[in-house]
Protein backbone atom coordinates (compact mmCIF):
# COMPACT_ATOMS: atom_id res chain seq x y z
CA UNK A 1 0.00 0.00 0.00
CA UNK A 2 0.91 3.46 -0.29
CA UNK A 3 0.32 6.65 2.27
CA UNK A 4 1.60 9.91 1.45
CA UNK A 5 0.90 12.59 3.96
CA UNK A 6 0.43 16.19 1.80
CA UNK A 7 1.19 18.64 4.63
CA UNK A 8 0.75 22.54 3.71
CA UNK A 9 2.61 24.31 6.72
CA UNK A 10 0.87 27.77 6.16
CA UNK A 11 -1.96 26.24 7.80
CA UNK A 12 -0.46 23.26 9.95
CA UNK A 13 -3.30 21.19 7.05
CA UNK A 14 -2.70 17.74 6.11
CA UNK A 15 -4.42 15.84 3.09
CA UNK A 16 -3.56 12.32 1.78
CA UNK A 17 -3.42 10.04 -0.94
CA UNK A 18 -3.85 6.41 -0.22
CA UNK A 19 -3.63 4.30 -2.80
CA UNK A 20 -3.24 0.66 -3.80
CA UNK A 21 0.36 -0.96 -5.56
CA UNK A 22 -1.21 -3.91 -7.02
CA UNK A 23 -4.74 -2.47 -8.40
CA UNK A 24 -3.11 0.92 -9.56
CA UNK A 25 -5.86 2.49 -7.60
CA UNK A 26 -6.02 5.49 -4.91
CA UNK A 27 -8.31 7.90 -3.06
CA UNK A 28 -7.28 11.19 -1.93
CA UNK A 29 -9.23 12.39 0.95
CA UNK A 30 -9.18 16.52 2.23
CA UNK A 31 -7.34 18.16 -0.53
CA UNK A 32 -6.43 21.86 -0.28
CA UNK A 33 -6.60 24.42 -3.43
CA UNK A 34 -3.43 26.16 -2.08
CA UNK A 35 -1.29 23.07 -2.73
CA UNK A 36 -3.20 23.04 -6.15
CA UNK A 37 -4.88 20.32 -8.36
CA UNK A 38 -1.83 19.56 -10.17
CA UNK A 39 -0.16 19.10 -7.01
CA UNK A 40 -2.15 16.22 -6.26
CA UNK A 41 -2.19 15.21 -9.99
CA UNK A 42 1.66 14.75 -10.46
CA UNK A 43 2.11 13.08 -6.96
CA UNK A 44 -0.56 10.52 -8.13
CA UNK A 45 1.01 10.03 -11.00
CA UNK A 46 4.48 9.40 -9.61
CA UNK A 47 3.44 6.41 -8.29
CA UNK A 48 1.39 4.99 -11.10
CA UNK A 49 -1.87 5.49 -9.49
CA UNK A 50 -4.99 6.09 -10.85
CA UNK A 51 -7.18 8.61 -8.01
CA UNK A 52 -10.71 6.43 -8.34
CA UNK A 53 -12.58 8.54 -5.06
CA UNK A 54 -12.04 11.93 -3.58
CA UNK A 55 -13.57 12.17 -0.27
CA UNK A 56 -13.65 14.84 2.10
CA UNK A 57 -14.16 14.33 5.91
CA UNK A 58 -15.82 17.16 6.42
CA UNK A 59 -17.35 20.48 4.74
CA UNK A 60 -14.25 22.13 5.69
CA UNK A 61 -13.93 26.01 6.91
CA UNK A 62 -10.34 26.93 7.23
CA UNK A 63 -9.04 26.34 3.68
CA UNK A 64 -10.87 26.13 0.41
CA UNK A 65 -11.04 22.77 -0.50
CA UNK A 66 -10.26 21.77 -4.31
CA UNK A 67 -12.20 17.89 -4.10
CA UNK A 68 -14.33 18.96 -6.65
CA UNK A 69 -11.88 20.14 -9.18
CA UNK A 70 -9.95 17.22 -8.41
CA UNK A 71 -12.97 14.85 -8.77
CA UNK A 72 -13.29 16.34 -12.29
CA UNK A 73 -9.38 16.20 -13.52
CA UNK A 74 -9.26 12.04 -12.43
CA UNK A 75 -13.12 11.73 -13.47
CA UNK A 76 -13.12 10.28 -10.13
CA UNK A 77 -16.28 10.69 -7.90
CA UNK A 78 -16.24 13.25 -4.95
CA UNK A 79 -17.77 11.63 -1.72
CA UNK A 80 -19.06 13.66 1.26
CA UNK A 81 -21.30 11.83 4.27
CA UNK A 82 -24.89 12.14 3.00
CA UNK A 83 -25.97 14.35 5.51
CA UNK A 84 -23.74 17.03 3.97
CA UNK A 85 -25.49 20.26 3.78
CA UNK A 86 -24.17 21.26 0.04
CA UNK A 87 -25.48 23.30 -2.62
CA UNK A 88 -23.64 21.10 -5.35
CA UNK A 89 -24.22 17.16 -5.78
CA UNK A 90 -21.50 14.35 -4.76
CA UNK A 91 -21.72 10.66 -3.88
CA UNK A 92 -23.03 9.99 -0.32
CA UNK A 93 -21.28 7.76 1.72
CA UNK A 94 -22.43 5.76 4.52
CA UNK A 95 -21.93 5.02 8.21
CA UNK A 96 -20.28 1.64 8.05
CA UNK A 97 -19.55 1.54 4.16
CA UNK A 98 -15.96 0.32 3.06
CA UNK A 99 -14.65 1.21 0.06
CA UNK A 100 -12.13 -1.04 -1.83
CA UNK A 101 -9.42 0.20 -3.67
CA UNK A 102 -7.48 -3.21 -4.57
CA UNK A 103 -6.39 -4.95 -1.14
CA UNK A 104 -7.07 -1.93 0.57
CA UNK A 105 -10.18 -0.73 2.45
CA UNK A 106 -11.12 2.68 3.59
CA UNK A 107 -13.94 2.07 6.06
CA UNK A 108 -16.17 5.08 6.83
CA UNK A 109 -16.73 6.41 11.00
CA UNK A 110 -19.42 8.63 11.12
CA UNK A 111 -18.00 11.35 13.76
CA UNK A 112 -20.44 14.06 13.94
CA UNK A 113 -18.82 17.09 16.55
CA UNK A 114 -16.37 19.76 14.44
CA UNK A 115 -19.46 19.35 11.91
CA UNK A 116 -22.79 17.04 11.78
CA UNK A 117 -21.41 15.28 8.85
CA UNK A 118 -18.01 14.50 9.72
CA UNK A 119 -16.62 11.56 8.91
CA UNK A 120 -13.10 9.32 9.61
CA UNK A 121 -11.56 6.82 7.36
CA UNK A 122 -10.22 3.22 8.95
CA UNK A 123 -8.05 1.67 6.68
CA UNK A 124 -6.76 -1.49 6.45
CA UNK A 125 -3.87 -3.50 3.96
CA UNK A 126 -5.10 -6.48 3.69
CA UNK A 127 -2.12 -7.38 1.76
CA UNK A 128 -1.00 -7.54 5.66
CA UNK A 129 -3.47 -7.83 7.33
CA UNK A 130 -7.36 -7.88 7.94
CA UNK A 131 -6.33 -5.41 11.20
CA UNK A 132 -7.07 -1.93 10.74
CA UNK A 133 -3.61 -0.03 9.99
CA UNK A 134 -4.44 3.37 10.41
CA UNK A 135 -7.60 5.88 10.54
CA UNK A 136 -7.62 9.34 8.69
CA UNK A 137 -9.49 11.32 11.84
CA UNK A 138 -10.04 14.64 9.85
CA UNK A 139 -10.94 17.47 12.42
CA UNK A 140 -12.08 14.81 15.38
CA UNK A 141 -9.12 13.88 16.80
CA UNK A 142 -5.92 15.58 16.40
CA UNK A 143 -2.35 14.87 18.34
CA UNK A 144 -2.72 16.12 21.51
CA UNK A 145 -5.90 17.98 20.62
CA UNK A 146 -9.44 17.73 18.85
CA UNK A 147 -11.52 20.03 16.64
CA UNK A 148 -13.09 22.83 17.62
CA UNK A 149 -17.04 22.68 17.57
CA UNK A 150 -17.47 26.60 17.46
CA UNK A 151 -16.94 26.93 13.72
CA UNK A 152 -20.15 27.80 12.80
CA UNK A 153 -21.24 30.00 10.37
CA UNK A 154 -24.22 31.87 11.73
CA UNK A 155 -27.11 30.17 9.40
CA UNK A 156 -29.07 27.46 11.44
CA UNK A 157 -30.29 25.26 8.96
CA UNK A 158 -26.85 25.20 7.74
CA UNK A 159 -24.89 24.99 10.83
CA UNK A 160 -27.55 22.43 12.31
CA UNK A 161 -26.27 21.98 15.65
CA UNK A 162 -24.95 24.62 17.94
CA UNK A 163 -21.57 24.60 20.04
CA UNK A 164 -22.75 22.85 22.77
CA UNK A 165 -24.63 20.02 20.86
CA UNK A 166 -21.16 19.86 19.04
CA UNK A 167 -18.97 19.40 21.78
CA UNK A 168 -20.83 17.30 23.03
CA UNK A 169 -20.76 14.57 20.06
CA UNK A 170 -17.20 15.00 19.65
CA UNK A 171 -16.70 13.57 23.04
CA UNK A 172 -18.82 11.21 22.49
CA UNK A 173 -17.42 10.26 18.61
CA UNK A 174 -14.07 10.25 19.88
CA UNK A 175 -14.57 8.07 22.99
CA UNK A 176 -17.20 5.43 21.47
CA UNK A 177 -15.81 5.41 17.77
CA UNK A 178 -12.07 6.02 17.79
CA UNK A 179 -11.27 4.90 21.18
CA UNK A 180 -13.04 1.90 20.48
CA UNK A 181 -10.51 0.76 17.85
CA UNK A 182 -7.10 -1.29 18.19
CA UNK A 183 -4.74 0.90 20.66
CA UNK A 184 -1.93 -0.02 17.65
CA UNK A 185 -4.26 1.91 15.46
CA UNK A 186 -2.44 4.89 14.09
CA UNK A 187 -3.95 8.58 13.68
CA UNK A 188 -3.82 10.39 11.27
CA UNK A 189 -5.11 14.15 11.35
CA UNK A 190 -6.53 16.58 9.63
CA UNK A 191 -4.41 19.16 11.41
CA UNK A 192 -1.20 19.75 13.15
CA UNK A 193 1.02 21.82 15.07
CA UNK A 194 -0.14 25.67 14.40
CA UNK A 195 -3.40 24.97 13.08
CA UNK A 196 -6.47 27.49 14.26
CA UNK A 197 -9.06 24.14 14.39
CA UNK A 198 -7.89 23.21 17.25
CA UNK A 199 -6.53 24.00 20.84
CA UNK A 200 -2.85 25.25 23.03
CA UNK A 201 -2.71 21.72 22.97
CA UNK A 202 -2.07 20.15 19.34
CA UNK A 203 0.94 18.72 18.85
CA UNK A 204 3.48 19.64 15.91
CA UNK A 205 3.97 15.95 15.27
CA UNK A 206 2.04 14.77 12.45
CA UNK A 207 0.94 11.15 13.25
CA UNK A 208 -0.03 9.29 16.81
CA UNK A 209 -1.91 6.70 17.88
CA UNK A 210 -5.13 5.36 19.61
CA UNK A 211 -3.01 4.03 22.55
CA UNK A 212 -1.39 7.75 22.76
CA UNK A 213 -4.17 9.71 22.76
CA UNK A 214 -6.61 7.35 24.62
CA UNK A 215 -3.81 8.08 27.30
CA UNK A 216 -2.25 11.11 27.03
CA UNK A 217 -4.68 13.79 25.16
CA UNK A 218 -5.51 16.24 27.02
CA UNK A 219 -9.15 17.66 26.21
CA UNK A 220 -10.40 13.33 25.84
CA UNK A 221 -9.07 13.15 29.67
CA UNK A 222 -12.00 15.16 31.17
CA UNK A 223 -14.41 13.16 33.26
CA UNK A 224 -17.96 13.60 30.75
CA UNK A 225 -18.73 15.75 27.88
CA UNK A 226 -20.10 18.87 29.56
CA UNK A 227 -16.45 19.75 31.36
CA UNK A 228 -15.05 18.36 28.00
CA UNK A 229 -17.11 21.14 26.37
CA UNK A 230 -15.38 23.94 28.62
CA UNK A 231 -12.03 22.67 28.59
CA UNK A 232 -12.17 22.88 24.96
CA UNK A 233 -13.34 26.72 25.15
CA UNK A 234 -10.92 27.32 27.72
CA UNK A 235 -8.12 26.34 25.14
CA UNK A 236 -8.94 27.35 22.18
CA UNK A 237 -7.08 29.28 19.55
CA UNK A 238 -8.50 32.33 18.01
CA UNK A 239 -11.01 31.79 15.23
CA UNK A 240 -9.39 30.73 11.45
CA UNK A 241 -9.28 33.94 9.25
CA UNK A 242 -12.28 34.03 7.06
CA UNK A 243 -13.83 30.92 8.16
CA UNK A 244 -17.49 31.90 7.90
CA UNK A 245 -16.81 33.11 3.66
CA UNK A 246 -14.24 29.80 3.22
CA UNK A 247 -17.12 27.29 4.57
CA UNK A 248 -19.67 29.35 2.26
CA UNK A 249 -17.52 28.73 -0.51
CA UNK A 250 -17.19 25.33 0.42
CA UNK A 251 -20.52 24.51 0.83
CA UNK A 252 -21.35 25.66 -2.74
CA UNK A 253 -22.97 28.93 -1.62
CA UNK A 254 -20.72 31.45 -3.55
CA UNK A 255 -18.52 30.29 -6.29
CA UNK A 256 -15.70 32.70 -6.06
CA UNK A 257 -14.76 33.34 -2.01
CA UNK A 258 -11.30 32.28 -2.77
CA UNK A 259 -9.80 34.97 -0.53
CA UNK A 260 -8.02 33.60 2.65
CA UNK A 261 -6.47 36.61 4.71
CA UNK B 1 -1.38 19.99 -30.78
CA UNK B 2 -4.60 18.96 -31.91
CA UNK B 3 -5.66 15.78 -32.91
CA UNK B 4 -5.29 16.06 -36.98
CA UNK B 5 -1.79 17.92 -36.35
CA UNK B 6 -0.25 15.07 -34.10
CA UNK B 7 -1.94 12.25 -36.61
CA UNK B 8 -0.09 14.53 -39.06
CA UNK B 9 2.72 14.16 -37.11
CA UNK B 10 2.92 10.48 -36.85
CA UNK B 11 1.97 10.92 -40.47
CA UNK B 12 6.06 12.30 -41.01
CA UNK B 13 7.65 9.92 -38.23
CA UNK B 14 7.04 11.66 -35.21
CA UNK B 15 6.76 9.15 -32.46
CA UNK B 16 3.99 9.40 -29.94
CA UNK B 17 4.73 8.64 -26.40
CA UNK B 18 1.45 7.51 -24.11
CA UNK B 19 2.41 8.78 -20.88
CA UNK B 20 -1.18 7.02 -18.95
CA UNK B 21 -0.99 3.90 -17.30
CA UNK B 22 -0.53 0.49 -18.80
CA UNK B 23 -3.68 -0.64 -18.23
CA UNK B 24 -5.31 2.16 -19.55
CA UNK B 25 -3.48 2.23 -22.08
CA UNK B 26 -3.66 -1.32 -23.09
CA UNK B 27 -8.00 -0.84 -23.09
CA UNK B 28 -7.87 2.53 -25.88
CA UNK B 29 -4.53 4.30 -27.45
CA UNK B 30 -3.52 6.08 -29.99
CA UNK B 31 -2.48 3.51 -33.31
CA UNK B 32 1.56 3.57 -32.94
CA UNK B 33 2.00 4.73 -29.90
CA UNK B 34 4.87 3.66 -27.35
CA UNK B 35 3.64 3.51 -23.52
CA UNK B 36 6.12 5.00 -21.28
CA UNK B 37 4.30 5.49 -17.85
CA UNK B 38 5.10 9.30 -16.46
CA UNK B 39 6.65 10.03 -13.74
CA UNK B 40 8.87 12.99 -12.36
CA UNK B 41 11.81 11.30 -10.97
CA UNK B 42 13.14 9.34 -14.01
CA UNK B 43 10.77 9.42 -16.80
CA UNK B 44 14.00 10.95 -19.38
CA UNK B 45 16.63 8.63 -18.16
CA UNK B 46 14.15 5.86 -18.54
CA UNK B 47 13.26 7.23 -22.19
CA UNK B 48 17.21 7.87 -22.40
CA UNK B 49 17.57 3.98 -21.93
CA UNK B 50 14.71 2.79 -24.00
CA UNK B 51 14.41 4.79 -26.99
CA UNK B 52 16.36 6.51 -29.62
CA UNK B 53 17.24 10.21 -29.49
CA UNK B 54 16.57 10.25 -33.20
CA UNK B 55 12.49 10.74 -34.04
CA UNK B 56 10.77 13.83 -33.13
CA UNK B 57 8.52 12.40 -30.22
CA UNK B 58 4.86 13.89 -29.01
CA UNK B 59 3.65 13.12 -25.88
CA UNK B 60 -0.34 11.88 -24.31
CA UNK B 61 -0.77 11.93 -20.94
CA UNK B 62 -4.11 12.48 -18.52
CA UNK B 63 -4.73 14.62 -16.73
CA UNK B 64 -3.51 17.32 -19.08
CA UNK B 65 -0.95 18.73 -16.23
CA UNK B 66 0.99 15.73 -16.67
CA UNK B 67 1.59 15.78 -19.92
CA UNK B 68 2.80 19.76 -20.04
CA UNK B 69 5.38 18.69 -17.10
CA UNK B 70 6.32 15.80 -19.62
CA UNK B 71 7.06 18.00 -22.09
CA UNK B 72 9.40 19.79 -20.06
CA UNK B 73 11.34 17.06 -18.76
CA UNK B 74 11.82 15.76 -21.75
CA UNK B 75 12.70 18.85 -24.04
CA UNK B 76 15.50 19.66 -20.89
CA UNK B 77 16.83 16.25 -21.38
CA UNK B 78 17.33 17.09 -25.16
CA UNK B 79 14.86 15.05 -26.73
CA UNK B 80 12.65 16.68 -29.82
CA UNK B 81 9.37 17.19 -28.63
CA UNK B 82 6.93 18.56 -31.17
CA UNK B 83 4.16 19.21 -28.36
CA UNK B 84 1.39 17.33 -26.64
CA UNK B 85 -1.80 15.61 -27.55
CA UNK B 86 -5.14 18.58 -26.48
CA UNK B 87 -8.05 16.88 -24.84
CA UNK B 88 -6.73 13.56 -24.70
CA UNK B 89 -8.02 10.21 -25.68
CA UNK B 90 -11.75 11.73 -25.98
CA UNK B 91 -10.41 14.85 -27.89
CA UNK B 92 -8.42 12.50 -30.50
CA UNK B 93 -11.69 9.93 -30.32
CA UNK B 94 -14.19 13.32 -31.16
CA UNK B 95 -12.11 14.21 -34.14
CA UNK B 96 -13.28 10.93 -35.37
CA UNK B 97 -10.02 9.14 -35.31
CA UNK B 98 -9.28 5.32 -34.63
CA UNK B 99 -8.11 3.82 -31.75
CA UNK B 100 -5.63 0.53 -30.78
CA UNK B 101 -5.68 -2.34 -28.39
CA UNK B 102 -3.32 -4.46 -26.43
CA UNK B 103 -5.33 -7.77 -25.21
CA UNK B 104 -4.49 -7.92 -21.81
CA UNK B 105 -3.75 -11.26 -20.07
CA UNK B 106 -3.19 -12.66 -16.37
CA UNK B 107 -0.64 -14.82 -15.33
CA UNK B 108 -3.34 -17.87 -15.10
CA UNK B 109 -4.16 -17.88 -18.72
CA UNK B 110 -0.38 -17.53 -20.13
CA UNK B 111 0.52 -20.84 -17.46
CA UNK B 112 -2.91 -22.09 -19.16
CA UNK B 113 -1.66 -21.43 -22.73
CA UNK B 114 1.12 -23.35 -22.33
CA UNK B 115 2.90 -23.17 -26.01
CA UNK B 116 0.45 -21.72 -27.73
CA UNK B 117 1.66 -18.33 -26.64
CA UNK B 118 5.45 -17.24 -26.50
CA UNK B 119 6.35 -15.27 -23.08
CA UNK B 120 8.87 -12.28 -23.93
CA UNK B 121 10.58 -10.81 -20.31
CA UNK B 122 11.00 -7.71 -20.72
CA UNK B 123 13.16 -7.19 -16.92
CA UNK B 124 16.86 -6.54 -17.05
CA UNK B 125 19.20 -9.19 -17.68
CA UNK B 126 19.89 -9.70 -13.50
CA UNK B 127 16.11 -10.36 -13.17
CA UNK B 128 15.79 -12.99 -15.62
CA UNK B 129 18.58 -14.76 -14.85
CA UNK B 130 17.59 -14.50 -11.43
CA UNK B 131 13.70 -16.49 -12.27
CA UNK B 132 11.64 -16.23 -15.81
CA UNK B 133 8.69 -18.09 -16.75
CA UNK B 134 9.78 -21.27 -18.29
CA UNK B 135 10.51 -21.27 -21.68
CA UNK B 136 10.28 -17.26 -21.73
CA UNK B 137 12.47 -15.24 -24.28
CA UNK B 138 14.71 -12.11 -23.29
CA UNK B 139 13.60 -8.89 -24.93
CA UNK B 140 14.91 -6.52 -22.16
CA UNK B 141 12.96 -2.86 -22.40
CA UNK B 142 16.16 -1.42 -23.15
CA UNK B 143 16.96 -3.09 -26.01
CA UNK B 144 13.06 -3.19 -27.45
CA UNK B 145 13.46 -0.26 -29.73
CA UNK B 146 16.61 -1.28 -31.78
CA UNK B 147 15.96 -5.38 -31.25
CA UNK B 148 11.68 -5.51 -31.80
CA UNK B 149 12.59 -7.56 -35.16
CA UNK B 150 14.72 -10.18 -33.43
CA UNK B 151 11.68 -11.19 -31.11
CA UNK B 152 10.00 -14.52 -31.86
CA UNK B 153 7.29 -15.03 -34.54
CA UNK B 154 3.76 -15.86 -33.72
CA UNK B 155 1.77 -14.71 -30.77
CA UNK B 156 3.59 -13.15 -27.85
CA UNK B 157 3.00 -12.56 -24.18
CA UNK B 158 5.55 -10.00 -22.90
CA UNK B 159 6.06 -9.87 -18.75
CA UNK B 160 8.09 -7.61 -16.48
CA UNK B 161 7.68 -7.45 -12.96
CA UNK B 162 4.30 -5.71 -12.86
CA UNK B 163 3.62 -4.38 -15.94
CA UNK B 164 5.42 -1.25 -16.58
CA UNK B 165 8.31 -2.38 -18.60
CA UNK B 166 6.34 -5.45 -20.58
CA UNK B 167 3.50 -2.53 -21.72
CA UNK B 168 6.46 -0.73 -22.86
CA UNK B 169 7.70 -3.61 -25.03
CA UNK B 170 4.79 -4.86 -26.29
CA UNK B 171 3.79 -1.00 -27.92
CA UNK B 172 7.42 -1.14 -29.34
CA UNK B 173 6.15 -4.90 -30.71
CA UNK B 174 2.74 -4.05 -31.54
CA UNK B 175 3.99 -1.38 -33.67
CA UNK B 176 6.35 -3.60 -35.51
CA UNK B 177 2.82 -5.34 -36.28
CA UNK B 178 3.48 -8.44 -34.13
CA UNK B 179 0.68 -9.96 -32.47
CA UNK B 180 1.26 -9.23 -28.90
CA UNK B 181 -0.75 -9.27 -25.45
CA UNK B 182 0.42 -8.00 -22.22
CA UNK B 183 0.24 -10.00 -18.89
CA UNK B 184 -0.67 -7.95 -16.46
CA UNK B 185 0.62 -8.24 -12.46
CA UNK B 186 3.93 -9.84 -13.88
CA UNK B 187 5.84 -12.37 -12.49
CA UNK B 188 4.98 -11.00 -8.99
CA UNK B 189 1.82 -12.60 -9.57
CA UNK B 190 3.35 -15.55 -11.31
CA UNK B 191 5.58 -15.90 -8.31
CA UNK B 192 2.19 -15.49 -5.93
CA UNK B 193 0.61 -18.22 -7.68
CA UNK B 194 3.32 -20.42 -6.96
CA UNK B 195 3.68 -21.20 -11.02
CA UNK B 196 7.23 -22.93 -11.69
CA UNK B 197 10.43 -20.24 -13.00
CA UNK B 198 13.28 -21.50 -14.57
CA UNK B 199 17.05 -19.67 -13.78
CA UNK B 200 19.90 -18.87 -16.21
CA UNK B 201 20.80 -16.79 -18.40
CA UNK B 202 18.75 -15.83 -21.77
Amino acid sequence: MILKQFRYENLGQASYLVGCVRSKEAIVVDPIADLGVDHYVLEAADRGLAVTHVLETHVHADFISCARELAEAFGADHRLFHTAPVKYSFTPLEDLQTLTIGQVHVQVLATPGHTPEHVAFLVTDRARSGEPWFVLTGDSLFVGDVGRPDLLIGDQALDVLDESERARMQYESIRTRLFALPDHVEVYPGHYGGSACGGINMSGKVSSTIYFEKRFNQAMQQPDAETFGRFVKETAKPFPANYAGIKSRNLGLTAEERTVV
Amino acid sequence: MTPAEVAAAQQSGAVLLDMRLPRVFAKAHVPGAVNLQFNRADLADRADMALSREPAYLVHAEPEAIAKVAVDLMREAGFHILGHLEGGLAGWRAAGLPTATIAVISVDDLAQAGSSLQAIDARDRFEFKHAHVPGASWLSWTDAWSRAGEAPTGPLAVICGDEVRSSLVASILHRHGRDVRLVVGGMVNWNERGFPVEKGQP
